[in-house]
């Protein structure tokens, strides 16, 4: 794992986004940080203790229907773990062969029991590929489950959209109606393919759109500013259901790229033509920013809350390319940075995110708009990484092939020593930089002390020069006393002379 | 596929144009020389010269226009048709003083034709760089012969004279309005546009390796 050590500064996080039991695949902290089957398997594990326990030491009825029930499900996890440990294996995926400690479950079985009724219905689920319809059917409640697990955030989403509805007064109550009915649909939809789900939202906008466009007699901008609130709603509601759905494998397309981009972890600035400059803290500054904010794009829940992401990400790349040099960014400056921020980045399930948005946003938003633009640059980076190779960077063939199987790195031919990096860590660019700082300071100081030293010398001189002078004043005017005259009480009196002398003290002999 | 909000009343449309070249023929300067009017510039104030927007008014129709620049290196050839899909316009550079750059653009026409047909996109082809009509390597003739054969029309431009630009825009929109209500006409006054485009991104394999490696090494923007 070489190249993860040199890229430990972004990658810590991706690390521990991944499933804790390191299956390759993505965590999920509501799963205790493992993924989904992970956490199945684990929760699967503690229960059955568990309900072992509780049932020697009280012979419940209830729990007789769960574990029945339970037995099945097991069944089938099993199967679950032996496809996914083969996949594993051919994936070639890191193995942390770290376990939680089983302590931990018994912790949490606490928590967990109040979850019970719900998670044991989600294994009948459809996810499971291999449910039977009629299973499937059983499990649907007349209450859709997503209400019970609506979160802090949905509650508040929830609430802000009613206020807002609440500012359009009759219109307002219908469509408030409307986007209910229509995610408790989405509710029982759950067997269906991502594409379906993503036609049934669509044409819920699209039909949502027409009718206010009507309403509002075809102000487009007020229609989109009520679209983007049913957005915001319906998806936050929507989305633990149809992101990155099970039924899709977008998932297995993510952690494809994730491998992808790590493989190509000695891209250099130099190979993909960045027009960027890192050395100028400014500009890796704004870099920096830039992979922050790709990286976000993942916790955001609205498709457009999203895409915000990416379009600051965007602005911090024109920044960098501004300061660097200092003309407006073309595409041709663009795309290449963008390249290699997602690089650099490796942003976490960026496939899962890319299609969210494709199938969940709300298409005039995506088509046309500056936001719409950067998403499709962003699509364009993506293409560009997955087809990678040797004739696009400029390389022999040999060497890219070298340089994949990590037989070689392109940075260790490079001389230069003292400038960051290209694949080094913010934090190692961040001594660099006080480095520099320093040296600066030191030379600065250098220059303070030999403005002194000139001062020094140019005081003796002029100490010297002014002595000088003197002396020549002196030269040339001699020293000349006129001793006054011994009294000068009266040297005003004009007829001093006529007075008579002064009296001289007199020696009396004796 | 018009993206355009056709309202009701009084219409506002919505394009997209892309603008396809090769590096260096000077997309970024046409189009920063329309929507700013500036050429060259150190005051230049935007940020960027890829995305930009124009609102126009033509004929008591408003405009709204969304000229998307593409990344026209040649190892981003095979993205084009994510950017271009969708669009209502395209405008295809070449600088007249460099004949490869007239060959990517017949390239670009073919792949526009194959994926999106011959009604959605409305090709222009412009010349630019006609300041430096004296090293002029891509004849007259030639060029408008071509465009002619595909059904495009051919400008002349000069980002750095401003000649011609203002020109071109203006018809690419007149023509874009008409295919546009076109369409709405063959959809029978159709207020429901149902099958919006919405498509999973999608990348054709590389056309077979054109043997012009000789294109312009350097991709500084133009």
């Amino acid at each position: 794992m070489s190249q993860k050590s040199e890229r430990r500064g972004i990658h810590v996080d991706q690390s521990e986004l991944l499933c804790k039991k390191g299956c390759g695949y993505y965590g999920n902290p509501a799963w205790q940080g493992f993924c989904s089957k992970c956490w199945r398997e684990e929760y699967q594990r503690a229960r059955q203790k568990q309900i072992q326990e509780d049932w020697a030491l009280a012979e419940r009825n209830k729990l007789f229907h769960c574990n029945s029930s339970c037995s099945v499900s097991v069944s089938r996890v099993r199967l679950q773990r032996e496809e996914e440990a083969a996949y594993a294996s051919s994936q070639g995926a890191q193995s942390q062969p770290s376990l939680a400690p089983f302590s931990k479950f018994e912790e949490k079985k606490s928590n967990e029991k109040t979850r019970k009724v719900t998670t044991v219905k989600k294994f009948f689920s459809p996810s499971s590929r291999t449910a039977s319809k009629k299973e499937s059917q059983e499990t649907k409640t007349p209450s859709p489950s997503i209400s019970r697990q609506a979160s802090m955030e949905t509650d508040r989403v929830s609430r802000d959209f009613i206020d807002f509805l609440k500012g359009l007064q009759k219109p307002g109550r219908e469509i408030h109606k409307q986007c209910r009915a229509f995610v408790e649909s989405m509710g029982n939809k759950k067997d269906l393919s991502a594409e379906e789900l993503s036609e049934c939202v669509q044409d819920f906008y699209q039909n949502m759109a027409d009718r206010l466009l009507s309403h509002f007699k075809g102000s487009t901008e007020r229609v989109e500013r009520v679209m983007d609130q049913v957005e915001k709603y319906l998806m936050t509601r929507l989305y633990k259901n149809v992101f990155c759905p099970e039924t899709t494998d977008d998932e297995k397309k993510d952690l494809a790229v994730q491998k992808r981009i790590r493989a190509l972890h000695w891209v250099t600035i130099q190979m993909l033509c960045v027009p960027v400059n890192e050395d100028i803290p400014e500009v890796s500054d704004n870099v920096v920013k830039a992979i922050t904010d790709v990286i976000e794009m993942d916790s955001k829940r609205v498709p457009r809350d999203k895409l915000a992401c990416i379009t600051r990400c965007s602005k911090h790349i024109f920044n960098a390319i501004k300061i660097t040099k200092s003309e407006p960014a073309s595409a041709d400056d663009f795309l290449p940075t963008l390249i290699y921020i997602v690089l650099k980045a490796n942003p976490p399930r960026l496939q899962s995110n890319i299609q969210y948005i494709t199938r969940f946003c709300n298409p005039s938003r995506l088509m046309t708009g500056e936001d719409g633009y950067y998403f499709t640059n962003l699509c364009c980076a993506v293409a560009f990484i997955e087809k990678l190779d040797a004739q696009s960077l400029n390389l022999s063939p040999e060497d890219f092939e070298r340089y994949m199987s990590g037989q070689a790195s392109p940075r260790r031919q490079e001389p230069e020593a003292w400038p960051p990096p290209a694949g080094g860590s913010p934090a190692l660019a961040q001594v660099y930089q006080s480095l520099e700082l320093l040296s600066g300071l030191g030379a600065r100081q250098e220059r303070v002390l030999e403005g002194a030293r000139r001062l020094e010398g140019d005081l003796i001189d002029w100490r010297a020069g002014v002595e000088r002078e003197v002396q020549d004043i002196l030269d040339r005017h001699p020293l000349d006393l006129r001793l006054p005259p011994a009294s000068a009480i009266d040297s005003d009196n004009v007829e001093n002379d006529r007075l008579p002398p002064p009296l001289q003290p007199q020696v009396f002999a004796g | 596929m018009a993206a355009g909000g056709a309202g009701v009343g009084n219409k506002t449309y919505s394009f997209k144009v892309v603008l396809l070249g090769e590096g260096c023929v000077g997309k970024t300067s046409l189009v920063l020389r329309y929507c700013e009017n500036k050429f060259n510039d150190k005051h230049i104030t935007t940020l960027q010269a890829s995305f930009l927007t124009k609102k126009l008014n033509i004929g008591g129709k408003r405009v709204n226009l969304a000229i998307w620049d593409t990344a026209g290196q040649e190892r981003f050839h095979a993205l084009g048709p994510i950017y271009y899909r969708d669009s209502n316009g395209a405008i295809l550079v070449y600088d007249i003083t460099d004949e490869d750059s007239f060959q990517k653009v017949k390239n670009w026409v073919k792949e526009l034709r194959k994926m999106l047909g011959n009604e959605i996109c409305l090709c222009i082809i412009i010349g630019n760089k006609i300041d430096l009509e004296k090293e002029r390597h891509v004849s007259v003739q030639d060029a408008e012969g071509y465009a002619e054969s595909v059904g495009a029309k051919h400008y002349h431009t000069s980002a750095k004279l401003n000649k011609g630009i203002e020109e071109l825009f203006l018809d690419l929109c007149k023509r874009m309005i008409e295919t546009a209500q076109a369409d709405e006409r063959a959809k029978g006054n159709g207020s429901s546009q149902s099958g919006t485009g919405r498509r999973g991104v999608q990348i054709v394999d590389d056309e077979p390796p054109n043997a012009a490696a000789a294109g312009g090494g350097c991709c500084s923007s133009g």
